[in-house]
């Protein structure tokens, strides 16, 4: 099949360079909000999908990266071209502590204790007033400068003449879109190779002579890193950092975009992410009984596509090529 | 499928500016918790908001146009709450929006309003931060009262006790921190004699309040003042009767937070500690001003409930603020209704309430009175219940 062999990536990336062109600001919002949670869950995915660690505190390092952009960013002046790599950086040294006693432990003990060291963080972010602002927390983080932009704009044609929150869409889809390509990059090398070997039989990775725990160490330090990467560019689209985004929901929210999109694939968890979004959106305006609907949808998913839906839409294609074969 | 779902949502977006301008509804966007545990207080307030749209537009609407709510769940997270403000401004087109609940969704949606100029009223959240100098903005107002008006309030009740030692207890968290710090702050300025004896500070969503208790108790208070609000009262009430704490004090108690409203009072029934003080921002069976007695009235049918609940008036006066500035400033510009609602009076129905020009700020006092056991209801009810005006020390 031809369709098969475009560089699908690549053609959704152009693709939603379009959307603000399409003329609604609330589905910029939308699509930059599915961007950034894009990059959260395959973060995550990381270590569900291709390591096998279940997770359940994945929010602790969304949340650190949101505070130390929002920090840096609002109370401290430093520009965004530090703080959001300051964000993944300092994500990534906090997985590496929590990491180090997680990985000593396997299953329901390590999901167990990933979600005790994410509610450490929440209980922090929650309580200290001074520096994080509590229950409050941080909002008006101001929007990176993109006065370059507009001076850009007076010599090349077409990049200019945009909102802030558009420029900072444009600005998500460029970071997000590297991260992701370094992520895919990752789990297609030798390490990643090994990362998959651990989740399909430990043991024997160990015999092999694979470090297993540093192995998992080191995915459970990528993930986090990555999470922050998110983070810091949701405290700035959101306008804000509140300890919700540390709080067990956010983890669970993340977790089931994961698992509704697919942990067997890499496009697995962006796809989960579109269709949460989405779907959230849709069915708030209408009922209050969303959880509702989704734990229904979730049921259906699991019993009835294990691999989610980019397994089910894999299914589903292979059986229509099939047919078109035959014919 | 997602592109066809999306390019028909774009065409109902596009389709709408195409109605008559004068028919058009004035819509107002109603972000609030509707589900979990804040929906307690969430849900009443957008029966009270929705009751008002109901009725004037029974009326004819206002300047001839009707009103229509539209209420979305924040969840009670912040960066929902922004999610849908942002829907309900840029997909919805709500001209104004009034709404959010905690003290984190409230300053998250102002910095949203701000960004799109829309005017945005805040019926319950009551953090200082959401009206502070460095945080205000012209777009954004306030109809609930503040922890400063709060626990001053407290203060200017329990200084009038024959008590020297005071003590208090709260959840740590910024709510509970604010509103002690105001009530000790005021207490001592307008009675220096007292004094403070014991601080306790419990988390927030705290299960064993006993060993914050008994610590309570060895310093031998004769007064406390509390902020658990909500379910956290009922907690801490229903394990500090049994070890006699409320006697201990002689029931010299004053619980913020909403302690003394009626659905407090009625989820506990006979085990709420009778002889305590405590604040509502409303009381169905409180006697205020001729037109409270007729909102109660009408709410109580409204909303098919003998006791009709104390949450819903703040929805109800966010709205009524919002008509009443829409009316003044002859349309639904943001800058002229934003102009009209600084030092705007109405009549609510617990009185009348003036948003000050200086801060955006309503002069929203609150019910306080002790509590007793009225033979008419099966539960608590504050008497004497009194309105307790923070105008002279809001500052």
């Amino acid at each position: 099949m031809r369709l098969r062999r475009l560089p699908w990536p690549l053609v959704v990336l152009v693709a939603a360079f379009f959307v603000p062109a399409l003329g609604s600001r609330f589905y910029t919002f939308v699509a930059n909000d599915v961007a950034i949670w894009a990059l959260f869950a395959t973060s995550l995915n990381l270590m569900v999908g291709y390591t096998g660690l279940v997770s359940f505190g994945h929010a602790a390092y969304f949340g650190i990266g949101a505070y130390t952009t929002g920090l840096l960013m609002k109370k401290a002046g430093v520009s965004f071209l530090l703080a959001f790599p300051a964000a993944g950086l300092l994500a990534g040294a906090f997985a590496l502590v929590f990491g180090f006693f997680c990985v000593r432990l396997t299953r329901i003990y390590f999901a167990m204790l990933t979600l005790a060291f994410a509610q450490i963080v929440w209980a922090i972010c929650f309580k200290w007033n001074e520096v994080t602002g509590g229950e409050q927390g941080m909002p008006e983080i101001p929007y990176p400068s993109f006065d370059w932009m507009e001076g850009l704009a007076a010599v090349v044609p077409l990049v200019g003449g945009y909102r802030t929150s558009e420029y900072f869409y444009f600005l998500t889809l460029v970071l997000v879109a590297a991260c992701l390509w370094l992520l895919h990059r990752i789990v297609d090398s030798p390490f990643g190779r090994m990362l998959t070997a651990i989740r399909e039989n430990a043991e024997r990775a160990e015999f092999i002579g694979i470090n297993v725990r540093r192995y998992e160490l080191a995915a459970f330090v990528l993930a986090g890193g990555f999470a922050g990467l998110a983070g810091g560019l949701f405290g700035i689209f959101n306008r804000g950092v509140f300890p919700d985004f540390v709080y067990w929901t956010k983890s669970s929210e993340v977790l089931i975009m994961t698992l509704l999109g697919g942990m067997g694939s890499f496009h697995g968890p962006s796809l989960g992410a579109l269709v949460l979004i989405l779907l959230n959106q849709q069915i708030v305006s209408y009922t209050e009984y969303w959880p509702l609907v989704l734990g229904t949808i979730l049921v259906v998913l699991l019993f009835g596509f294990p691999g989610g839906l980019a397994g089910a839409a894999g299914a589903l294609w292979t059986r229509a090529a099939g047919r078109f074969r035959r014919a | 499928m997602v592109v066809r779902a999306f390019l028909v949502m774009l065409a109902a977006v596009l389709a709408l500016p195409l109605g008559a301008e004068a028919q058009k509804p004035i819509k107002v966007g109603f972000p609030m918790i509707m589900s979990g545990p804040g929906a307690l207080f969430g849900e009443p307030a957008a029966k009270g908001a929705q009751m008002f749209v109901d009725e004037i537009n029974a009326k004819g609407g206002v300047l001839g146009r009707k009103l229509e709510l539209l209420v979305r769940d924040t969840k009670g997270n912040a960066d929902e709450a922004v999610r849908v403000s942002r829907e309900l401004i840029l997909k919805e087109n709500v001209d104004f929006l009034v709404g959010t609940l905690t003290s984190a969704e409230g300053p998250a949606v102002s910095v949203v309003a701000k960004e799109n100029q829309v005017v945005f009223i805040a019926p319950i959240p009551k953090t200082d931060q959401l009206t502070a100098p460095d945080k205000l903005h012209p777009y954004v107002f306030r109809v609930a009262a503040t922890t400063t008006m709060e626990g001053r309030s407290a203060a200017e009740i329990v200084a009038k006790w024959p008590v020297t030692t005071v003590a208090t207890i709260s959840p740590d968290y910024a709510y509970g921190q604010d509103v002690t710090r105001a009530f000790v702050e005021h207490l001592k300025k307008i009675k220096p004699a007292v004094q403070i004896v014991d601080q306790q500070w419990p988390k927030l969503g705290e299960a064993d309040y006993t060993p914050f208790i008994n610590a309570q108790l060895a310093k031998k208070p004769q007064a406390v003042f509390s902020s658990l609000w909500g379910g956290h009262f009922v907690t801490f009430a229903k394990q500090a009767k049994p070890l006699g704490y409320f006697d201990a004090i002689k029931y010299n108690f004053i619980g913020v937070g909403e302690a003394a409203s009626p659905e407090s009072t009625k989820s506990m029934g006979k085990d709420y500690p009778v002889g305590i003080w405590g604040n509502s921002y409303d009381a169905f069976y409180w006697e205020g001003p001729p037109a409270h007695k007729d909102y109660v009235a009408r709410l109580s049918k409204y909303l098919r409930d003998e006791y009709p609940s104390s949450w819903a008036i703040q929805g109800y006066i966010g709205l009524q603020f919002l008509t009443e500035a829409i009316r003044k400033a002859n349309g639904t510009d943001s800058d002229k209704v934003s102009k009209a609602l600084l030092g705007l009076t109405v009549d609510t129905p617990i009185g009348k309430q003036t948003i000050r020009a200086k801060d955006h700020q309503a002069n929203r006092g609150q019910l306080y009175g002790k509590t007793v056991m009225d033979p008419k209801y099966p539960f608590a009810i504050m008497k004497p219940i009194e309105y307790v005006d923070p105008t002279k020390f809001i500052d």
